[in-house]
C-alpha cells in the first residue's frame, strides 16, 4: 500500500512539473491582459525542438537550450498577433497550436525518423539521506536537474512578480486597465510583450522537461492537452501565484491517477481516468470550484484613443 | 543653460505650443493653437466641449502627436512619444477621469510606474510627508482606491502628480465630479501648487472657477483659439463671449448656470431670465410640487450590489405629473443605480416603483416604455444608441413592430417617421441613414432625446446628466424639451451633478447621500443653493 501511495506521488510531482511552469508563464501574461490559447502548442515545439537539439547535439542541456528558443520564437509570434496587430487572442491562440501540432508532426517525420537512436535526457538525481524519507522523498527528492531547476524559475519568477514588486505592479496595472497604466507612465505594450515571451519560454521549458525528463523521446501530438491544462489551473487558482500552483498539483494528481489506478487493481476503464483532469477543468472553468473575477483587461488589446 | 536662445526672453515659457493642430481624419479638432504657459501661473484654458481643450492636453502628454506645429518646455523642442516620457521630462497630469486603479491600495498606485523590482517605500513615506506639510495634502496609503469617497480620489490624483516633483501640471476637468465645499479646496490646491513656482494648465468650462484662481486665459473655440490674456484685463462676460461667440445677455438661465456664472447667487426663480419663466410650468403657490398626484413613485427602494455594498438604501421618490424634479449630489451616491432601476436594467433588491399606479418593479425595459416611460440614460453611448446602426434604426428601435408590412420591416415608413423625428428634434446628420456613431455627441443626444420624448403615451422622463458633454446650443435644446415635456403635463426627474444646472431647470431638489434622498428644497426659495450644498455633505436639513 505505501508503495502504491509513493508511485502515485512519484508520478503526480512528474506529471505536475510541466503544468506548473507553463501555468506560472501563462499566470503572468494573462494578469497583464493577454490570454494565450498557445499555451499547448509551444510546449509541443518545445518537447519537439528538445529532442531535435539533443539528438542532434548529444547534449540534453543543448536540447534545454533549442526548446527554450523554440518557445521563445513561438511567443514572439503570440506576442506580436495579440500585442502589436490586436488579433483575437483565442483565435490567434488555438491557430498556433494547431499549427505547432501539425509542424511538429511533419517535423518528427523529417527529422526523428531514426527512431532507433535513443534521446540524451537527464537522469533523475536522488538527493541523499532526504530521498530516502518513506512516501514523499521519492517524489521530492529524486528528479532530474532540469525539473529542480524549473522549479527554482518558478519560484523566482513569482518573487519577481509579486503585487509587492515595481514589476508586479505594471503587470497588474496593464491587465486590468491599460489606459490608465499608460497614463501612469507604465510601459504596456513592452509588459505585455516581454510577458507573451516569458509564456513561451516557460512553455517551451516545460516541453522540454515533458520529453527529456520524463518521456525521452518525442511522439506525435505528446502534450495532449497539458497546455490547456496549464490555461486552466490559471482560472482555478484564481490568477494568484500560490493557488495557481495547489491547481497544477491537483491536475498534477488527476492525470497520476491514469496509471496507477489500474495498477492499484481498480477496475475503472482507462478512458474515464484520462478523461479525469479534462473534467476537472470544464468543472474549474465553469466556477463551480472558485468563483472570482479575471484581470478586467484580460483579452483586451491596448491602443492610445485617437493615435 | 548659460547662453539662451536669442529669441527666448528673460524666463523662458515652461510651455510654448506654436501653430500646433491635430486633425482626426476630415475633423480638425485643433487648428494652429499658439499657448504660452509661464513658471508659477495658472492658466485656464477655456472652451466648451469639443473645442479641442482636451486634445490639447493629450498633446502635451504624451497621448497623442501634434499632426504639426511644435511644442516647446524651457525653450527645448518637447516631443514625448508617450506619457511616460512627458512625466519622465517633469510634466504630470490630473486626468478628468480618474487615472487611478480602483483594486490597488492608494500606496500601490502611487508607486505604480516607476518600474524595477524593489518599491521605494520610505521614500514615498517620505514624499508624502512633504506633500502633507506644503499642501495639506494627506492621503492614507493602506486604503483600497476604489473605497474612496470621489473627493479623496481626487485628492490621491493630485498627490500622484506632485509626486515626482513636476514643472508643469496639467489639470482637465478636474472639478467635474465635486460637490462645492470639495471644488473651494481644490482651487485652493492649485493656487498653492502655482505660488510654488509650478507651472499650471486648468483646463475647464466654468467660469467661476477661472476667475477665482486663474492669472492667465486662453479661450478655444472649434478648435482655435479666439482670444485670451491676463485675467485681471479681461471679464466673465467677455469670456463667453469668446467661448460660444455670441453676447451673454440672452442666454437661458439653465446655460448660464452650466457656465458657472451665476454661481454665488440663488437661480432659478422663474424671473432669472427671459424665455424660462414662459416655458417653466408653475404649480402655483406650491412649494413642494409632491401635492400633485405622483406619476412615477419610488417606495422604500433597497439595492445591493454584486460585492454586497448597500448602494441605495430605503430610498423614497415621488415625481408629480406636470413638474421638474431634480436630483442633485456627488457621484456615486446611488444616483446612477436608483436611474437603472427605473428604467429596468437593473432589478432591485427590495422595494417597489409604481408607474401611474401601475406597479413595474419586475418589469422589463420594454413594457416600462409601453407604459409611457422614457429613459436617456447617463452613458450615452453604452446604454443608449447602438453606434454601428443608422440614425433611423436608432430612433425606431423600439417600436419596429408598428413599422412592420407583411413581416417585413417597411423601409418607407421608418424612413418617413425619423425623418420626421430628426426634423422636430433638430438633429443635424447627414441622413437618416448615416449611422449614429457618425453624429456629433450633441446631436447623438438630441436622437437619443427624440426617441424618449416621442413615446405615445408618455408619462415620466427620467434623464441622467442629460447635458453632459454637450455644447451651448446642444444644451439649450435638451432644457427646451425637458421643460415643454413637462409643461404638457409630463412628470420629469433629472438627476445631474451640475447643482447650478439643476436649480435652473428644476421644481424641486433632492440630494442623493449614501444611497437615501435628502430634502426636498424647491427651488424658488432664495438660500436654495446653500441647503442644497449643506445637504450634500450629509446635513439633514
Amino acid at each position: 500500500m505505501t508503495s502504491m501511495l509513493t508511485d502515485l506521488l512519484v508520478a503526480s510531482v512528474s506529471l505536475t512539473i510541466p503544468v506548473l511552469v507553463a501555468a506560472n508563464g501563462e499566470l503572468v501574461s494573462e494578469r497583464a491582459g493577454v490570454l494565450n490559447m498557445s499555451v499547448e502548442g509551444m510546449m509541443l515545439t518545445g518537447a519537439f525542438a528538445g529532442v531535435v537539439g539533443a539528438t542532434s547535439t548529444g547534449s540534453p542541456v543543448a536540447g534545454v537550450l533549442c526548446g527554450l528558443a523554440a518557445g521563445i520564437v513561438l511567443g514572439a509570434v503570440q506576442a506580436l498577433l495579440s500585442v502589436t496587430l490586436r488579433a483575437n487572442q483565442i483565435v490567434t491562440g488555438i491557430a498556433l497550436t494547431t499549427l505547432a501540432i501539425a509542424a511538429t508532426t511533419f517535423g518528427a517525420r523529417l527529422l526523428l525518423a531514426d527512431r532507433g537512436v535513443s534521446v540524451p535526457g537527464f537522469d533523475r538525481l536522488a538527493v541523499p539521506v532526504l530521498s530516502d524519507i518513506p512516501v514523499v522523498g521519492p517524489a521530492l527528492f529524486a528528479q532530474t536537474g532540469l525539473a529542480y531547476a524549473l522549479v527554482g524559475v518558478v519560484v523566482v519568477l513569482a518573487l519577481l512578480t509579486s503585487r509587492r514588486t515595481g514589476w508586479g505592479l505594471a503587470i497588474d496595472a496593464a491587465g486590468e486597465d491599460a489606459t490608465k497604466a499608460d497614463w501612469a507612465g507604465v510601459p504596456v505594450r513592452r509588459v505585455r510583450w516581454l510577458a507573451v515571451v516569458g509564456v513561451g519560454a516557460l512553455s517551451g521549458l516545460a516541453g522540454t522537461q515533458l520529453a527529456l525528463s520524463e518521456v525521452h523521446t518525442f511522439t506525435d501530438n505528446m502534450t495532449a492537452g497539458i497546455g490547456y491544462l496549464a490555461v486552466v489551473a490559471v482560472i482555478a487558482g484564481r490568477w494568484k501565484a500560490v493557488p495557481v500552483m495547489v491547481a497544477s498539483l491537483v491536475f498534477g494528481v488527476a492525470q497520476a491517477l491514469q496509471f496507477t489506478l489500474p495498477a492499484l487493481g481498480v477496475d475503472v476503464p482507462f478512458a474515464l481516468l484520462v478523461m479525469l483532469p479534462y473534467v476537472l477543468a470544464l468543472l474549474a472553468v465553469g466556477g463551480l470550484v472558485t468563483h472570482s473575477r479575471p484581470p478586467s483587461a484580460l483579452t483586451v488589446p491596448f491602443v492610445r484613443a485617437g493615435a | 543653460m548659460t547662453a539662451p536662445p536669442a529669441t527666448a526672453p528673460a524666463v523662458a515659457p515652461a510651455l510654448r505650443l506654436s501653430g500646433v493642430s491635430r486633425t482626426f481624419g476630415a475633423t480638425v479638432a485643433l487648428d494652429a493653437v499658439d499657448l504660452e504657459v509661464s513658471p508659477g501661473e495658472v492658466h485656464c484654458v477655456l472652451g466648451e466641449n469639443g473645442a479641442g481643450k482636451s486634445t490639447l492636453c493629450n498633446i502635451v502628454f504624451g497621448s497623442l502627436r501634434p499632426s504639426s506645429g511644435s511644442v516647446e518646455r524651457d525653450g527645448e523642442p518637447f516631443t514625448p512619444s508617450n506619457p511616460a516620457d512627458a512625466i519622465a521630462s517633469g510634466v504630470t497630469m490630473v486626468h478628468q477621469h480618474f487615472s487611478l486603479l480602483p483594486n490597488l491600495t492608494v500606496r500601490e498606485n502611487l508607486l505604480l510606474g516607476r518600474g524595477g523590482v524593489r518599491l521605494d517605500r520610505a521614500g514615498l513615506a517620505r514624499r508624502l510627508a512633504e506633500l502633507e506639510e506644503a499642501y495639506g495634502l494627506a492621503v492614507d496609503p493602506d486604503a483600497t482606491t476604489g473605497a474612496l469617497s470621489v473627493g479623496a480620489r481626487q485628492q490621491v490624483e493630485i498627490v500622484k502628480a506632485l509626486l515626482p516633483r513636476p514643472d508643469l501640471i496639467l489639470f482637465d476637468e478636474p472639478t467635474g465630479v465635486l460637490g462645492p465645499a470639495e471644488i473651494a479646496g481644490f482651487l485652493s490646491t492649485v493656487r498653492r501648487i502655482a505660488d510654488a513656482g509650478t507651472a499650471v494648465v486648468l483646463i475647464t468650462h466654468k467660469l467661476a472657477e477661472v476667475t477665482q484662481v486663474g492669472d492667465r486665459a486662453t479661450v478655444l473655440r472649434g478648435g482655435r483659439v479666439v482670444g485670451g490674456g491676463p485675467l485681471s484685463e479681461l471679464t466673465s462676460d467677455d469670456l463667453v463671449t469668446l467661448m460660444i461667440g455670441r453676447e451673454v445677455g440672452g442666454l437661458d438661465s439653465v446655460l448660464a448656470a452650466s457656465l458657472g456664472l451665476t454661481s454665488p447667487e440663488p437661480v432659478g426663480s422663474p424671473a432669472a431670465t427671459t424665455g424660462a419663466a414662459a416655458e417653466a410650468p408653475e404649480p402655483a403657490g406650491s412649494p413642494v410640487p409632491a401635492a400633485g398626484p405622483a406619476v412615477l413613485e419610488v417606495r422604500d427602494l433597497v439595492v445591493d450590489a454584486t460585492d454586497g455594498a448597500r448602494t441605495v438604501d430605503h430610498l423614497d421618490l415621488a415625481v408629480p405629473g406636470g413638474s421638474i424634479v431634480g436630483i442633485a449630489g456627488v457621484e456615486g451616491n446611488g444616483q446612477s443605480e436608483l436611474v437603472s432601476v427605473l428604467s429596468g436594467a437593473l432589478t432591485a433588491s427590495a422595494g417597489t416603483v409604481t408607474l401611474d399606479g401601475t406597479d413595474v418593479t419586475a418589469a422589463g425595459p420594454g413594457p416600462r416604455a409601453a407604459l409611457g416611460l422614457g429613459v436617456i440614460p447617463e452613458d450615452r453611448h453604452h446604454d443608449a444608441i447602438v453606434g454601428e446602426l443608422t440614425v433611423a434604426q436608432n430612433l425606431l428601435l423600439g417600436r419596429l413592430d408598428e413599422l412592420r408590412r407583411f413581416g417585413m420591416l417597411d423601409r418607407r415608413a421608418m424612413r418617413r417617421r425619423a425623418e420626421d423625428l430628426v426634423a422636430r428634434y433638430d438633429v443635424r446628420t447627414a441622413g437618416t441613414d448615416a449611422p449614429i456613431s457618425s453624429l456629433s455627441g450633441g446631436n447623438q443626444q438630441k436622437a437619443v432625446l427624440a426617441r424618449e420624448l416621442s413615446l405615445d403615451p408618455l408619462r415620466c422622463v427620467v434623464a441622467a446628466h442629460p447635458t453632459r458633454g454637450l455644447d451651448l446650443g446642444a444644451v439649450d435644446g435638451v432644457v427646451r424639451r425637458l421643460r415643454e415635456a413637462a409643461a404638457s403635463g409630463v412628470a420629469v426627474l433629472v438627476v445631474s451633478s451640475e447643482l447650478s444646472e439643476l436649480l435652473a431647470l428644476c421644481d424641486v431638489v433632492h440630494v442623493a447621500y449614501r444611497g437615501r434622498l435628502l430634502g426636498p428644497v424647491p427651488t424658488d426659495d432664495p438660500t436654495a443653493r446653500d441647503q442644497v450644498a449643506r445637504l450634500m455633505t450629509g446635513a439633514v436639513a
